[in-house]
């Protein structure tokens, strides 16, 4: 049942750009990455209960830093230009971190907003390096004697890259490590009390959820190809903690189903922009008060299948 | 620079500090009766800005009347909003009512786009624009008209806390929800006053700025500001709310002077990360400690 799923969902990722049109392959590709943020994002928020309305601004470095080593260094392969951009991302990651270890609840969230906002103050000052506001535009990459240069070329390296975080990150959630996080999402106290290092585990939620969301971004350079300071803004950060809200706080399966949902969401709006916001805020509130769960938990709840743990109280 | 115009620096910091303070003291007021920030409540000065100018536009009604006008609708969607979206919520974790406000803020702020479009609008003032001299100092009239229109109302709100009974409830519920409840407080009634009273306060206060900063969608952003006063302050202490707004109206309007213009737009979230960062307990407050 399990691997008819896998296999089916596999043959459909690797068959898509030859059923859908172009432009549905850019908008897969899209999906891919906002799933990668929102697995990061859920790692941190879902699992050890520190909500980040940042992550745009992990994105945007995540972004510049292919980008710009994309510019200056042609001959680096893809992979290594990925891994660049989500280590840079996550030393930014364990700078924010840990000195928000002290911060919970509503004070690391206003944290993690101002520092999104810094986050793009400073690529518009950094203008020598990040061209400001004139906007940034990312050749294509290299992977060896191959260059990305089409749209399907890119979906499949964004694809085989999200399966394989899809993949760490499930792994990660089954280890001792995984277990932790959860403990610490439930109880602090709890978790401490059991053994569990609060500040070693809520700061390594910090760093891997910066260094998914920096791969991400060097997703996000590559497929877009053009990057510009106010595509990060903090209403991107808002859509990340929405998928993570409506797919399902603290499971990943969620965290994929809540990216698709607003990315195609967002896409098909594009056209009621003035709207948009207003369709946003309604989707949050109902699936706050009527599906508190998720996607996730609602569709376990159908098959009786448990997806993603339930977030826990904290009162 | 000349002391005279340094006086003039601190003086329009105060004005912009009042209005942070004000938006503090509203945010503080909804924390502390429902443990919860509002992040919708810059979106609602805005909404109850827009209906007091609205009644300026449609019935050229006198500019006292439009202040009238906003005040009411604050108290009604205050009202609403808390009926109708929180005390839903109320019983989820903090969480949960933080993304709530947050939709709630998304959605004012579009509707108000679709009412009244994104332009920015001027709004008339209830004091001269034209500055004039105490000495050396120049001193811009609608500067002096906000500090003192903000420092009736932090008054108002303080002798409201003090004296009233409503004030004490409020007070009770801050302090232990539980026991208030046991004292025959009823706390529901506390969580509705909390948010008409918080929705009130800020608009005035946006009837106050918007002739400074023009009137439109986005000034709600305002509240981003009011937040890090809460915080500088202390945040849930209301002098802390009002110590931390004037801080941060006269940091702001003094580091332009002293930092390069780059970073300029940067300053309030900079206090707001050194201060969560330093000394997260407020410049007055201090640190709470959650017991299991």
């Amino acid at each position: 049942m399990r691997s008819a799923a896998l296999a089916t969902g596999a043959a459909l990722v690797v068959g898509w750009p030859w059923a859908a049109p172009r432009y549905f392959v850019f908008l897969a590709s899209l999906i891919a990455i906002n799933a990668i943020v929102a697995i990061g994002l859920n790692l941190l928020s879902g699992y050890t209960n520190q909500l980040s309305f940042g992550h745009a601004g992990f994105l945007a470095i995540g972004a510049y830093a292919a980008a710009i080593l994309t510019i200056r260094a042609p001959a680096v392969p893809v992979p290594v230009t990925l891994l660049l951009a989500g280590l840079v991302t996550a030393v930014v990651g364990l700078a924010l971190g840990v000195p928000c270890l002290r911060l919970e609840g509503l004070y690391l969230a206003m944290a993690t907003l101002a520092f999104g906002f810094v986050v793009v103050e400073a690529i518009l000052s950094l203008d020598w390096l990040t061209r400001g506001n004139d906007g940034l535009r990312v050749p294509a990459a290299r992977l060896g004697p191959w260059v990305l240069a089409t749209d399907i070329a890119r979906y499949y390296l964004v694809m085989a890259v999200t399966a394989l975080l899809i993949a760490a990150a499930v792994n990660i959630s089954r280890t001792r490590t995984g277990r932790a996080l959860l403990a610490v999402r439930e109880s602090e106290i709890a978790a401490q009390a059991s053994g569990i290092h609060l500040a070693e585990y809520k700061t390594l939620a910090f760093v891997v959820s910066a260094f998914y969301t920096g791969v991400a971004g060097g997703l996000f350079a590559l497929v877009v190809g053009f990057l510009s300071p106010d595509s990060f803004d903090v209403f991107l950060s808002v859509d990340f903690v929405a998928m993570i809200i409506v797919g399902g706080l603290g499971s990943i399966l969620g965290s994929v189903v809540g990216a698709a949902v607003i990315t195609t969401l967002n896409d098909s709006l594009a056209g009621l922009q003035n709207y948009r916001p207003l369709i946003f805020g309604a989707i949050l509130i109902t699936s706050m008060l009527f599906m508190p769960g998720g996607i996730a938990s609602a569709l376990g709840k159908i098959s009786g299948v448990r997806s993603g743990p339930r977030q826990g109280e904290d009162r | 620079m000349t002391w005279a115009a340094l006086v003039h620096v601190v003086i329009s910091g105060l004005a912009t500090g009042s209005i942070y303070a004000l938006m503090a003291i509203s945010l503080v007021i909804i924390y502390n009766a429902t443990r919860t920030l509002n992040f919708a409540q810059g979106e609602m000065l805005m909404i109850s800005t827009f209906v007091g100018w609205t009644a300026l536009r449609v019935v050229a009604a006198p500019l006292i009347v439009a202040l009238l006008v906003a005040v009411i609708a604050a108290a009604l969607l205050g009202w609403l909003l808390e009926r109708l979206v929180i005390r839903h919520a109320i019983s989820a974790t903090h969480f949960d009512v933080l993304i709530i406000t947050l939709g709630l803020s998304l959605m004012l702020r579009s509707a108000a786009g679709v009412l009244w479009t994104h332009d920015e609008f001027p709004f008339p003032s209830f004091f001269g624009n034209r500055p004039f001299a105490i000495g050396p100092v120049r001193v811009a009239p609608v500067s002096l008209g906000i500090i003192g229109a903000s420092l009736a109302l932090m008054l108002a709100l303080g002798a409201l806390f003090r004296w009233t009974r409503l004030g004490r409830a409020m007070r009770a519920v801050a302090q232990n929800q539980r026991a208030a409840r046991l004292m025959g407080i009823s706390v529901e009634r506390v969580y509705s006053s909390s948010w008409v009273i918080a929705s009130v306060v800020g608009a005035v206060a946006g009837v106050l700025i918007a002739p400074v900063v023009f009137l439109s969608s986005k000034m709600g952003l305002v509240a981003i500001n009011g937040f890090t006063a809460a915080v500088l302050g202390g945040f849930g202490s209301m002098p802390g709310a009002v110590v931390g707004g004037m801080l941060l109206g006269v940091l702001e309007n003094l580091a332009p002077l002293y930092l390069p213009a780059s970073i300029k737009h940067s300053v309030p979230f900079l206090i707001m990360i050194t201060i969560l960062l330093v000394r997260p307990g407020g410049v007055l407050g201090r640190v709470a400690r959650r017991k299991v």
